[in-house]
Formats: structure tokens, sequence, C-alpha cells
């Protein structure tokens, strides 16, 4: 049975959601199933294109489905957005950050930095599986 | 590839659809002078901002360029939104 199937009867039993409630949660997980694995097998190889976030929500009794596609292409040219910010701003910012308790150093964060990150997320798969939500970040 | 279509779709709790679909080009045509108005004072922030106009303008036409593909598909109960650009 396919686990997040499971999970939706699982809270049906345990009396969490009603029936109707359950159908509408399958239904939706009908329209977009996802493979509950994380294994590198579970999308197919080659250069992944996009950023997907595919999250399934139930909130106060409501079923809630966020899907979002976002070319890579489009985070490497954001990234580029880091080398446009005034040397000024960044010092508030800097200013800021350490005030609240973070001490980060945005100035020696460099655009080849962050598109050496954005050449690596075809390798990240996160996932959070949660009895009211279930998030999985991954490329493709 | 430049963008050339932006599809919103709506799906309202009565059941109601609203389907829009906006072709980018023509709607740039027509929207040219607000466009270049907008250039305009986006190189002029640059410079009293000290950023290197010709670098923000090359960003910008990367990151339109690079929108094709995006997806944004949010439904909630019987309520749903997708905007995809192609």
């Amino acid at each position: 049975m396919n686990e997040q199937r499971k999970d939706v009867l699982d809270m049906l039993v345990e009396g969490k959601i009603t029936a109707e409630e359950a159908e509408r949660l399958i239904a939706a997980l009908e329209r977009d199933p996802y493979p509950a694995t994380s294994s590198p097998d579970a999308r197919p190889k080659g250069k992944a294109k996009y950023l997907r976030l595919i999250a399934h929500t139930f909130d106060e009794g409501e079923p809630g489905r966020i899907d979002v596609r976002v070319p890579l292409q489009l985070l490497r040219a954001g990234v580029q957005l880091a080398a446009l910010i005034p040397p000024r701003a960044l010092e508030r910012a800097n200013a800021e950050l350490d005030r609240s308790g973070v001490p980060f150093d945005l100035t020696q964060l460099k655009p080849e930095h962050l598109e050496a990150l954005v050449e690596h997320l075809d390798e990240v798969t996160l996932e959070v599986d949660q009895p009211d939500a279930k998030i999985r970040v991954y490329c493709e | 590839m430049m963008p050339q279509l932006v599809t919103v779709r709506v799906k309202r709790p009565d059941r109601r659809r609203i389907r829009i679909w906006v072709p980018i080009l023509p709607v740039v045509l027509v929207l040219s002078p607000i466009v270049v108005l907008a250039v305009l004072g986006a190189v002029v922030a640059c410079v009293i901002f000290r950023v290197d106009v010709v670098k923000a303008l090359r960003t910008g036409w990367r990151i339109v360029f690079a929108l094709p593909g995006t997806r944004f598909d949010i439904e909630y109960s019987r309520t749903a939104v997708l905007v995809a650009v192609r």
C-alpha cells in the first residue's frame, strides 16, 4: 500500500479526520502522486533542470497542496543579484544580523559560491513527514 | 528562451473556474512606454546606489529569460490557483 495513503487511513482510524476528509485527501494524493522514497532512482537520471517543492498539508480539516517548480536556471540568474547589492547595504545588513545574534558576514557571500551551491542542488532531496504535512523538495 | 505565455487558472470554492492566458510579447509591446520608463528608472537607481548598470541589466535580462518552466500550483480545500510561465 502507498505510504501516504496508509498515513491518511491511520489518521482516519485514530479519529483525527472524518471519512469524507480522508476520501478528499486520498483523491488529492491520486491526482498528484509522488514517490515516497528518497533514493536517487526515484527520479530520472540526467542533469536536473527544475527545483520542485511538493507539499501536502491538512490544515483545520481541509486538505491543501502546494506544487512549485522553479527552473534551476532561474536560481543561477538570481544568485547574480547578490553581486549587485551595494556594499553599504551589506554593511547595514551585517550590523542588523549581528545585533540579532546572527554573526554572519554577507560580504563573504560571493555569486560564485552560490552558483556552486545551485550546481549541486540536483543531488539534494529534502523530505519532511509529519501527520498533518508532507513536504518534499527535490530536483528533476 | 524568452517567456511567451503566462497561464493563470483559478478555481473558486463555488466551483467556478477562471482561466487567463497572457501572451507576453503583445503585452510588452502595448506596455512598451512603461517598460522603457521602468528601465530608465532602474538605470537611475543603479547610478544613485553605485551599482554596475550593465551588470544589473544583464542580470535582469537573464532572470526574465530563465522564467519559462516556472510553475506555482496551490490548492487549498476547494480553491486552487495555478500560475505557469511558458
